[in-house]
């Protein structure tokens, strides 16, 4: 077990160094850089140039590529040129962000996939999966962004309940603790909304669609046949071998959940990774851009690894499969 | 149901295809921003002009005298006959028009041309391009084939949203980049699909048999073993287009697929989010043309594989 994951350890870091490098050789062929914004009536034309010298962008691509992964080793990821501030905070404030909005996304979107998937399985061709089968469908092929809008519609537009962006009020910095935690979930609430519907309908159709498969498995009927419960059947047997491959469903959700997801956080003004990396792109800021790939690479590779450690450690045959 | 399913969808799609005769108006006509702008569903109006190159979109127009009588952006104005230069001329807005004016309908229509044209094409780019890959790892094996899978899980783990902002921050937006990097990062599950559904064939009696009467290997490939798969391709080609509408339509709405004065799904939205308090109408019809088509796509990609899957598995 240990060398299993010890050797999948190593190998994501040449992957990491051959998704920088490329990222790096794309960011070369970009026409222009940060500091063209500077060119504007009343600011001088020295202005530019004495930032262009300062942040040296206008040296060659080999030098700054060979520098660049110096510095990367021993954990310097330089300035933003757009944003003026070290890429390692800008990048660490933004994953925190994320994580505050993805991590309860995660949380509730399987939590409600699995307990209503559960649900239609265990009265197949009910009401109840009717209903939970045709909502589902509908809410996962809705496009999130969409959604996203739909509900600011309503809750902000209309009912005037809940604030459509941003993470915080602006004067929220002087409330009492309650008050503050209160406002936090209220901007909390739709763009996890957004993001938890159509993802919890995705895992409840295929929760139902994997519990229905195992209830008509030889073991479910004997279980059935020494006198258990319907309950205890859909629960202790079915349930249980639902587990691995919902674990490797989690597992390819994960990365996600540093990455975010840059629709979301765009019309929510949420201050995350998404919307980061997309500000840096459109800004040409190559530290940024590279410190947000890093780590969203870094994660995606990890969120993978970690995903395979779990069906290794659920399921022994995989551990054997592969070792 | 997935009869209905794939019905809608072949009407869909038709439409999509004929939308430069069906839709009304050119999808970016402004005849009148002041005048046309926001008007919601089902709204009759007349277009007066009243000069040789202006024309005002009006409503609840009326015959008052020697001249009209008629409301433009929520005011009463009353014109003579000798201000007005030609008859006005009836339209008819059935799905409302934006916030410059422009006609929803026509632009729906366009949208969907686009939108679904540009997945389509991705997705067959990536078929083509994922079975070349995939049959051939398959079939070299040793090197080849871990040279060739160990790129596709190198290309699996570059973060999709990340290969589009590089993108974008390097290329100037427009169609064919658009295409090309959705289908660069959807080829790559298909060939490992391909290449595991061909591992798992090449050992059946299908292909000892077509090797036996002295089949070559190229056309073992594409002779045998791929339209074996085909089943299984035909489905995770229809789940994949519609992962690329509803991917297509984020990247337009982000401002980061086909430029103006191309219509894209996304870019109705996108001029929707902007008017979401005064004109909701603008986001309703592509987020429910979407949610249909992904809706349906999934429906009868579904149907079809408890159709031709074997009843023991």
């Amino acid at each position: 077990m240990i060398r299993f994951a010890a050797r999948r350890l190593m190998a994501i870091v040449p992957l990491l160094w051959i998704v920088l490098t490329l990222v790096f050789l794309l960011m070369q062929l970009a026409p222009g850089d940060p500091f063209d914004v500077e060119a504007q009536p009343g600011v001088s034309p020295g202005a530019s140039a004495a930032l262009r010298e300062a942040f040296g962008t206008r040296r060659p691509a080999a030098v700054r590529y060979v520098e660049w992964l110096g510095r990367l080793a021993t954990g310097d990821f330089g300035v933003s040129p757009s944003l003026r501030q070290p890429v390692l905070e800008l990048v660490a404030r933004a994953a925190a962000n994320t994580l505050r909005l993805s991590v309860l996304a995660l949380a509730l979107q399987f939590a409600a996939g699995i307990l209503l998937g559960a649900v239609a399985a265990a009265w197949r061709g009910r009401w109840i999966d009717r209903l939970v089968t045709s909502g589902s469908s509908l809410l996962y092929a809705v496009p999130s962004y969409w959604l996203a809008m739909v509900l600011i519609w309503i809750f902000s537009v209309r009912l005037g309940w809940l604030p459509a962006s941003q993470m915080r009020s602006l004067d929220a910095q002087g409330w009492p603790g309650p008050q503050r935690f209160g406002d936090a979930l209220r901007h909390l609430l739709l763009p996890c909304l957004s993001l938890v519907l159509p993802a919890a309908a995705g895992v409840a159709l295929y929760v139902r669609e994997t519990l229905a498969a195992a209830l008509r498995r030889g073991y479910v009927r004997s279980a059935r046949a020494r006198g258990a419960s319907h309950g205890a059947v859909v629960v202790r047997h079915g349930l249980r071998s639902v587990l691995l491959p919902v674990a490797n469903l989690a597992g390819l959700a994960l990365p996600g959940l540093v990455a975010g997801s840059a629709v979301i956080e765009v019309i929510f003004a949420w201050p995350g990774m998404g919307r980061l990396a997309y500000q840096a792109v459109l800004a040409h800021d190559q530290p940024l851009v590279l410190g947000c790939v890093w780590l969203i690479s870094l994660t995606v590779l990890a969120g993978t690894l970690a995903a395979d450690l779990v069906c290794a450690a659920v399921d022994p045959r995989v551990r054997e499969a592969t070792a | 149901m997935s009869r209905k399913a794939a019905a809608l969808l072949l009407a869909i799609a038709v439409v999509a295809v004929a939308a430069p005769w069906l839709s009304p108006r050119p999808p970016d006509l402004q005849e009148d921003v002041a005048g046309g702008r926001n008007l919601p569903p089902l709204t009759r109006a007349n277009a007066v002009a009243v000069a040789p190159h202006r024309t005002w979109i009006v409503t609840s127009m009326s015959r008052t005298g020697a001249g009209w009588s008629f409301l433009r952006s929520g005011a009463r104005v009353e014109v003579s006959d000798a201000e007005v230069v030609a008859p006005p001329e009836p339209r008819f807005y059935l799905l409302g028009t934006d916030g410059l004016g422009r006609d929803l309908t026509s632009r729906l229509l366009h949208g969907a041309r686009h939108s679904f044209g540009i997945a389509a094409v991705c997705v067959l780019l990536s078929l083509v391009l994922g079975s070349a890959v995939g049959s051939a790892a398959a079939l070299a094996g040793g090197w080849t084939d871990m040279a060739l899978m160990r790129g596709v899980d190198a290309l699996i783990c570059l973060p999709r949203l990340v290969v589009f902002f590089a993108c974008a921050a390097v290329l100037p937006p427009s169609t064919l980049l658009t295409v090309l990097v959705l289908a660069a990062t959807t080829w790559t599950h298909l060939a490992r699909l391909v290449r595991s559904e061909i591992l798992a064939l090449r050992g059946s009696d299908l292909a000892a048999s077509a090797l036996a009467v002295g089949c070559s290997r190229a056309r073992l490939v594409l002779a045998h073993l791929l339209p074996a798969t085909g089943s299984i391709l035909a489905v995770t080609a229809a789940l994949r287009l519609a992962d690329t509408i509803l991917l297509e339509s984020a990247l337009s709405f982000l401002g980061l697929g086909t430029p103006a004065p191309t219509v894209s799904l996304g870019d109705i939205l996108a001029s929707g989010r902007e008017g979401l308090a005064e004109a909701s109408w603008i986001i309703l019809w592509p987020g429910l043309l979407i949610a249909a088509v992904v809706a349906g796509l999934r429906s009868v990609a579904s149907s079809f594989w408890t159709a031709s899957e074997p009843a023991s598995v």
